[in-house]
């Protein structure tokens, strides 16, 4: 929390340089290129409104559109993804420092040595679901339109509503956690999938029966049309009653 | 016509019996009349008897008087006979609100038994009785610690500490902001010519005003549990009565102080704030302590169970008034003793005392409050009142404005740094719900001072009438009119528990990624550290590394057998079992046809007598009988056959399998998780007799020894499963551990297994 005040302190000055972008975005919105092919996300459409990119109030760090420039096709970046310019360039940074060797993409190694990360159960698989299945290059745009999924949902909903593929939109964050656990990317979540997910979270305090019958109870609970395997729409349904929209969040990335 | 009449008939004996409880009411107090002048004229014969004592044994055959058969002494049990009889009254009255159904639907409970208080006090008064007033020792050394203990031990705290910075903006800043408001402009009114009070000086204003902003739990407690409201307003209002008491005691002490001196300096101003930190931070660091303290005893009362229950009652009430010794905020140390002791004895305690602290807990904040409503309308008939039409009008016009204020000021500023921005609609409930109640009142009995006193009791009373019937009557009927959210009555789902438990990983994750030390990284930071250090003192046993998911699973797991003997389909439990999955037996149909391999008719009559035979011996109960151990309930008795005949039908599930099925399974074994439950004192199972069907005999010394290894840690647990892997070449050494293994879940993992793995 005090990391984010002092970010709200500092620097009300670039409100300015900020309606400036927002000006050129809605130019350029026309004709941006779509989103190259080869993610493993769905496809974000490009969004209609500005208003992801006025976020909450209070200081936007550093200057406006001339730091833009290194980053490459930076005011499509921020369309896409709605980001505003300084966290843009934060992000920037944040992949520059994980990018020791200074090569412009990262590789699974970089992310491997945040040693938080390693202690984390699933650490794995964040990383995993960073990097497409074939490639092991991890581009800006890429890392930034991933991290977007952890974008708090803008002020005005009903301009969201219109983009339900939208990457924060409560469909694209349940999606996201959807294909965090269903590593063979079939559809459906197995019981053995589950039965993965739960052994790595609990490791070996628990008797291997114990996650079975974890895994069967939640199995069958969510299952509705008896396939033994959650699909999309059930895991969807079995989260309906957790406030997703509001948990999945970042705050730092608002 | 039958239905009217027992409307009627109910109506009517509700009413009588209001008429009969007030009669009682007065009589009660009437009598200690009557016994001091009894009294009086026992005293006169004593003294006669002692002046003459040495002609007493020879005036004694003169004076004797027939040995009294009946006699009336009222003195020497008059103090808990009173004591008990208002209580007794107070909880007659509740029920009797339920009794007439259409009042308690409009009138919140709060209100009714004000208004009953004041009946009773209005009939003590007409016959020139002095009513019990709602004294302050009593009031904050008896009837509050229960309902703040109530709150605290089962406060919610996720949502709790995921809305704490906007809960303390409102407590600290929102109630200072009120204070001074209030006594400010009071004081600006107080210097109106008309209102005759211009002696009232700055200082005695703000008094009033600390005493008179606080919003009060009781009240708050009492209207919004009624009204169902969703989990986010209840919890901001309800935290926000709790955490301004800090606040309160300082400012009240401070300006009590000075309110003699009669000027502040700016040093004392500062000394001040700094006394708020110390009150607050000192407060909840004696919660601290003896929540530990309680934990810590908690982890050996495996042998006494009957006073668990005990150690959290006292050792909360002990937080209280250590702090309330020291003037620091007892409430914030009782909640944060409630807070920091529960997950600890909860994993160490019993089921039964959990249930038992449950249920104190309810009866006795629940009686508290009820005689904290009456009381408080009784001292209001009795209470020396200076009516002040000014004073009074301005006050609760005041304690209004400056509420709507606070709440829309503070709600702009908060709304900047939350994601889940407070609505109009929310910043109208909140500010509503800023009930002052009974603590007001005490505080204010408190004062010295008596010519102000009764003029500011007098507004205290107005404004908490004013609140707890206007607003408290009005806000159900308000939150149907604006549709505010109500709270969502969800069944505990286990895929919500996995997949929140997956998320607060996941964003732990990407928050390391960014590089960010948010909300997830200081909780991850904190569970980590709870688990490896804190659990292992805190909590007994092998549960000291038990997950949370797990206990979670277990308590559906048991909550669901419960229900299942309930509902009476015990008897039915093994027919079912081999259709549907045991768990879900009444939920939904057999999600698919398990198919069991069929064995020759006598086959199974053989297994069947065999197992049978087995599970009957280990029902020998040895039981001694004693004073402190808890009986067993029938209840408890179904609840163990459940797991009988559970256990019963996978063993038969197990023997059949293998039976038919060739024995080169590779099957992962099983850690056995023994947990002996001491109160059943049960479960001598002889090994020497499990079934010697031509099955692992060799297996049976391998299991006896396992059985003795009884302690449980997870390096032992560990051990075990690493010679459960040297044996597993064996035959099937899981039919031998289906009556052994006691596992504490309910779990049915057994015949799945053997399923899937005989299918594919």
């Amino acid at each position: 929390m005090s990391v984010q005040m002092k970010q709200r302190g500092s620097g009300g000055g670039a409100s300015k340089s900020r309606d400036l972008l927002q000006v050129t975005a809605q130019r350029s919105r026309q004709d941006s290129p779509p989103p190259p092919a080869g993610q493993p996300l769905p496809p974000l459409s490009v969004r209609a409104g500005e208003d992801n990119l006025r976020g909450g109030g209070g200081g936007r760090m550093g200057s406006g559109s001339s730091s833009l420039k290194h980053i490459p096709d930076g005011q499509q970046l921020m369309e896409e993804t709605g980001f505003s310019a300084a966290h843009l360039l934060r992000l920037h940074e944040r992949f520059d420092f994980l990018d020791k060797d200074g090569r412009g993409h990262l590789r699974p190694e970089d992310f491997e040595e945040i040693r938080e990360l390693t202690e984390n159960p699933i650490g794995g698989r964040i990383i995993a679901a960073f990097f497409p299945p074939e490639k092991e290059r991890l581009d800006f745009p890429s890392f930034v339109r991933i991290l977007a999924h952890f974008r708090p949902i803008g002020k005005n909903r009903s301009r969201d509503r219109a983009q339900p593929e939208q990457a924060n939109s409560r469909t694209g964050k349940l999606k996201f956690a959807f294909e965090l656990y269903d590593q063979d990317r079939d559809g459906k979540i197995s019981r053995e999938e589950l039965l993965q997910v739960l052994r790595a979270m609990l490791g070996l305090q628990v008797t291997e029966e114990q996650l079975r019958s974890i895994a069967e109870r939640a199995v069958q609970e969510a299952d509705i049309d008896g396939d033994g395997a959650i699909s999309f729409d059930e895991f969807k349904k079995s989260l309906e009653k957790v406030d997703m929209e509001h948990k999945m969040n970042i705050r730092f990335l608002k | 016509m039958a239905g009217l009449g027992s409307e009627c008939s109910r109506r009517l004996a509700g009413c009588v019996s209001l008429l009969l409880l007030v009669f009682v009411a007065v009589i009660v107090s009437a009598s200690p009349d009557a016994a001091t002048g009894a009294n009086e004229t026992l005293r006169h014969p004593s003294g006669h008897s002692l002046d003459d004592s040495h002609d007493h044994p020879r005036n004694s055959s003169e004076h004797r008087k027939a040995f009294p058969v009946l006699a009336f002494n009222y003195e020497h049990v008059s103090k808990p006979f009173v004591i008990s009889l208002w209580i007794l009254l107070a909880l007659l009255m509740k029920l009797g609100f339920h009794i007439i159904p259409r009042v308690s639907h409009i009138v919140p409970e709060s209100c009714l038994l004000i208004f009953v208080g004041l009946l009773v006090g209005g009939v003590i008064k007409a016959m020139d009785q002095t009513p019990p007033v709602l004294d302050t020792k009593l009031f904050f050394l008896y009837l509050l610690p229960p309902i703040i203990l109530d709150a605290g031990y089962f406060l919610p705290i996720r949502p709790f500490t995921e809305n704490m910075g906007t809960i303390l903006v409102f407590a600290v800043v929102g109630t200072l902001w009120n204070a001074f408001f209030i006594g400010g402009m009071m004081f600006a009114v107080c210097q109106i010519e008309a209102a005759r009070v211009g002696h009232v000086d700055l200082l005695s204003c703000l008094l009033f005003g600390s005493i008179i902003s606080a919003v009060d739990p009781v009240a708050v407690l009492a209207v919004f549990e009624e009204i169902h409201i969703n989990e986010l307003l209840h919890i901001l209002v309800f935290g926000e009565s709790l955490l301004n008491d800090a606040v309160t005691v300082v400012l009240y002490h401070l300006f009590e102080e000075f309110a003699h001196e009669g000027t502040v300096t700016v040093g004392d101003a500062l000394l001040g704030v700094v006394s708020f930190f110390v009150v607050s931070v000192g407060g909840v660091m004696v919660g601290v302590i003896y929540g530990v303290l309680g934990a810590f005893t908690s982890r050996f009362t495996s042998h006494s169970r009957v006073i668990e229950p005990l150690f959290v009652f006292l050792y909360s009430y002990m937080a209280y008034l250590s702090a309330e010794v020291f003037h620091l905020s007892g409430i914030m140390s009782l909640i944060a003793c409630g807070v920091i002791m529960r997950p600890y004895v909860e994993a160490n305690i019993s089921h039964k005392s959990y249930t038992t602290i449950k249920y104190f807990l309810k009866m006795w904040s629940s009686v508290s409050e009820t005689l904290i409503f009456i009381f408080l309308g009784v001292s209001t008939v009795e209470g020396p009142h200076n009516w002040n039409w000014i004073f009074v009008i301005f006050t609760l016009i005041l304690c209004l404005l400056s509420r709507v204020l606070g709440v829309v000021g503070l709600t702009f500023i908060i709304n900047k740094f939350r994601i889940i921005k407070l609505t109009k609609k929310d910043q109208f409930i909140v500010a509503y719900g800023g009930l002052r109640g009974a603590i007001a009142f005490s505080l204010g009995f408190l004062l010295t001072d008596t010519e102000k006193k009764d003029m500011f009791l007098t507004a205290i009373i107005t404004v908490i009438f004013f609140t707890v019937f206007v607003q408290g009557m009005t806000i159900r009927p308000l939150v149907e009119l604006l549709a505010v959210k109500k709270k969502k009555e969800s069944k505990a789902s286990i895929n919500e528990e996995i997949h929140t438990q997956f998320l607060d990983h996941l964003l732990t994750g990407i928050e390391d990624i960014c590089g960010h030390y948010g909300h997830h990284h200081w909780k991850d930071k904190l569970n980590r550290f709870n688990r490896t250090y804190v659990k292992k003192w805190l909590i007994a046993g092998d549960r000291s590394s038990e997950p949370q998911l797990i206990s979670f699973y277990n308590k559906m797991e048991m909550k669901e057998a419960m229900m299942l003997v309930e509902s009476g389909s015990a008897a039915k439990l093994p027919s079912l079992a081999s259709a549907a999955s045991l768990q879900n037996a009444q939920q939904r149909a057999p999600p698919k046809q398990r198919a069991i391999p069929s064995i020759s008719k006598t086959r199974e009559q053989e297994i069947r007598k065999i197992l049978r035979a087995n599970l009957q011996k280990t029902r020998q109960r040895l039981r001694s009988y004693s004073r402190h151990d808890l009986f067993s309930d029938p209840f408890e008795d179904s609840m163990s056959e459940i797991r009988f005949r559970k256990q019963r039908v996978q063993m038969e599930r197990r023997m059949s399998h293998y039976l038919t099925v060739p024995a080169n399974r590779q099957e992962t074994p099983s850690a056995r998780k023994v947990w002996f439950e001491p109160e059943h004192k049960v479960y001598t199972y002889d090994e020497s007799e499990s079934p010697r069907d031509g099955a692992a005999l060799e297996t049976l010394p391998d299991t006896v020894s396992l059985l003795s290894e009884s302690p449980q840690r997870p390096g032992q647990s560990s051990r075990l499963r690493k010679r459960g892997d040297a044996e597993q070449s064996a035959n099937a050494p899981d039919s031998q551990e289906e009556p052994q293994k006691l596992s504490r879940c309910f779990s049915d993992p057994g015949p799945k297994e053997e399923e899937e793995e005989g299918e594919g």
